[in-house]
């Protein structure tokens, strides 16, 4: 394992009485696409801005390739950020704008308006150069924000919620764009978001933060099949939660009895004992849906409630015999299939490997 | 009965235009009619001769009255600006908003009381035996003469001008975006530096008004110069002051005073089309 780019070590932030983030940890390694992901004031700024050194943490440290940043002033630091409101210079041009690093750093004249004007070129707005900020579109100043950061060649690039001022469907086009960029840069990005889709359709790794805490870190993939608490599984979304005592214990699996019945899933490897509290989440997409009562430990007889229908996908609400929500998600053509009406009774089933117990509540 | 109603309803609605006509446009065409006016054995008379224009503009006393106060109102305007500044930003970008409230609050007292006393309060402090010159006698040094000098003439604008400039200049900056300053700081912008970069081509509008302002009120100014300069260096008002005292020139003063309002003019548009020209390209 290679030295982390970035560090937090029990890093703390205090505004005076007001705790915005609490003992963090977190490694941020060289070349990957790191969210951080959480609901609006939960911290996610505040880190992004004790990062480029905006902010002092009240305690922790933070290290960038080693070295211990605390101190060290914004100007001093190679990390550019794109800001949530853009921060472009009104006064100045937008080939202008993005020189302006180049030109705190030394750059000579020639040398600043070539790389600028490269930059331009790149995020295919050079035609608008010497356009004033003023009178450019919300996707051109986009593009311009970018090349102003990415012009200064940095080994990481910060992004606060660079596209929630877009429309639906130039942050698409956009966040193909970055995905793109930050693998043929194959620089660090740290991009914050409070938008689910946009983390996992992004990154390598998420973060999610909650109160100042990190929730969880890992891969969407990760995050989504086995949330470790109820709040990322809450927060993620489409994860049937059920929760119960311990029945009995074998090995990697818990039986677990709740008021829709018993089932078996999968435990991390935590200590459990028999009759202790234990929730396990299972992926709506992972739930089959059957007439005929189906084998197998986990299965649930349920009455549909409603439909929802996303593109091609479909989410099923279904209700249990003692009135709890399930999820289900599957394709519609599956759905034309089982031929389902409101109000019929349907079985529920998934494997044990795909039902996980939380790690702790 | 029922038409002097009328009459009386439409006074009122008339739009502000006519009350600028009357009483602004009206005295300032009165005022360049009487510019050609003569006057014969201490009494004004209507005519119409370039004689006062002549005289006056063709007099060198004239010329040196009028840049010496273009001179003494821009360095007046300048040590304001500069002295204005450095509160100016504590009070825009280090004060909570609070303390700025009660700042500004603060600032415009001075203008509750009349000018006129606040300049006469200056000859206690700055007199040859007054408080400056007791105090800098204790170390040893002066006396110094302050009053009837071009130094009591700036001191006299300042009174009138300083809190002024703070106020507009603390405002304009206040309202500086200060995440601007972040991003140029994040840019590579060491903290000095972002005055130059970001605050000053971001506060430039109110910033220019506020020296015009000072200029304005310096320039036009007849206590300060009066009092505290002593006079022996004419500024324009004083010479219309004089004008108007020696043989009854009322019509050689108006010229003075139409010039006055001609420079004004010139700079307060030449002024507000550089606060307002667009920096960068279109
Ligand atoms: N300079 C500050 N002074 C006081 N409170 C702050 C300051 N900056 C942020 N906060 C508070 O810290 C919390 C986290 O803020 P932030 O990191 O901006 O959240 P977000 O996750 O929405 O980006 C919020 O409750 C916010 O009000
Ligand atoms: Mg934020």
């Amino acid at each position: 394992m290679t030295e982390p780019l970035v560090t937090f070590r029990n890093v703390k932030k205090h505004f005076g009485e007001f705790v915005a983030v609490r003992e963090m940890d977190l490694d941020i390694h060289a070349g990957e696409f790191l969210a951080i992901m959480g609901s609006s004031g939960c911290g996610k700024t505040t880190t992004l801005r004790m990062l480029a050194g905006l902010e002092a943490p009240t305690s922790g440290e933070i290290r960038i390739g080693g070295d211990l940043m605390n101190e060290v002033k914004p100007h001093e630091r190679e990390t550019p950020l794109v800001w949530q409101s853009l921060a472009l210079f009104p006064f100045l041009s937008a080939r202008e704008n993005v020189e302006f690093g180049l030109k705190m750093r030394g750059v000579g004249k020639e040398e600043r308006k070539r790389r600028a004007l490269e930059w331009l070129d790149r995020m295919e707005i050079g035609e608008f150069a010497e356009r004033n900020i003023t009178t450019l579109s919300g996707g051109q100043k986009q593009r311009v924000a970018l090349a102003r950061s990415l012009v200064m060649e940095p080994k990481m690039l910060l992004l606060d919620e660079p596209l929630s001022a877009l429309d639906a469907n130039l942050v698409i086009r956009m966040q193909a764009v970055l995905t793109r960029l930050q693998k043929e840069l194959g620089i660090t990005f740290v991009y914050v978001t409070h938008s689910q889709s946009e983390a996992f359709a992004m990154a390598d790794r998420v973060v999610i933060m909650s109160q100042g805490e990190i929730a969880q870190v890992g891969s969407p993939k990760d995050i989504y099949r086995a949330p470790a608490n109820r709040f990322v599984a809450e927060f993620v979304g489409r994860n049937n939660i059920l929760s119960g005592t311990v029945a009995s214990l074998d090995g990697e699996t818990v039986t677990i009895s709740t008021p829709s019945g018993a089932f078996v899933a999968t435990a991390p490897d935590t200590a459990r004992s028999v009759g202790a509290d234990a929730t396990f989440v299972v992926s709506a997409d992972l739930v089959s849906v059957s007439r005929e009562e189906p084998t197998g430990e986990n299965r649930v007889l349920c009455t549909l409630i409603s439909e929802e229908f996303v593109g091609s996908m479909v989410t099923l609400f279904l209700e249990s015999a003692d009135g709890h929500e399930f999820k289900v998600q599957m394709q519609e053509r599956d759905l034309i299939e089982l031929d389902l009406h409101n109000d019929d009774q349907i079985w529920l089933s998934w494997a044990v490997q795909n039902a996980h117990v939380l790690d702790h509540e | 009965m029922k038409r002097k109603f009328d009459l009386y309803a439409m006074t009122w609605r008339l739009p502000i235009i006519f009350w600028q006509l009357l009483f602004f446009v009206g005295p300032l065409l009165f005022m360049v009619a009487i510019s050609f006016f003569v006057v014969k054995n201490y009494r004004m008379t209507e005519a119409f001769e370039m004689v006062n224009w002549q005289k006056m503009l063709s007099r060198g006393y004239f010329w040196d009255s009028y840049w010496y106060t273009i001179f003494i109102a821009g360095i007046s305007t300048t040590v304001a600006m500069l002295l204005a500044f450095p509160a100016s930003f504590a009070l825009a970008f280090r004060a909570s908003d609070n303390l700025r409230r009660w700042a500004i609050f603060l600032l415009i007292i001075p203008f509750f009381t009349s000018y006129l006393v606040r300049t006469f309060s200056w000859y206690v402090i700055l007199a040859e035996s007054g408080v400056v010159n007791a105090m800098l006698g204790q170390i040893g040094l002066g006396p110094f003469k302050m009053l009837n000098t071009h130094f009591g003439t700036v001191i006299g604008y300042l009174t009138l001008t300083l809190p002024l400039v703070v106020i507009l200049q603390t405002v304009t900056m206040a309202n500086v975006d200060k995440t601007l300053i972040e991003a140029a700081r994040n840019l590579g912008c060491k903290p000095l530096a972002t005055i130059w970069r970001v605050v000053l081509p971001l506060s430039k509008t109110g910033l220019i008004v506020a020296a015009l302002f000072c200029f304005i009120l310096s320039f036009g100014d007849f206590v300060a110069p009066f009092y505290l300069g002593g006079s022996q260096e004419p500024t324009l008002p004083i010479l219309i002051l004089d004008t108007t005292k020696s043989g009854q020139q009322w019509p050689r003063a108006a010229v003075v005073a139409i010039m006055m309002m001609a420079t004004l003019f010139t700079i307060a548009f030449a002024a507000i089309a550089l606060a307002y020209r667009k920096g960068g390209a279109r």
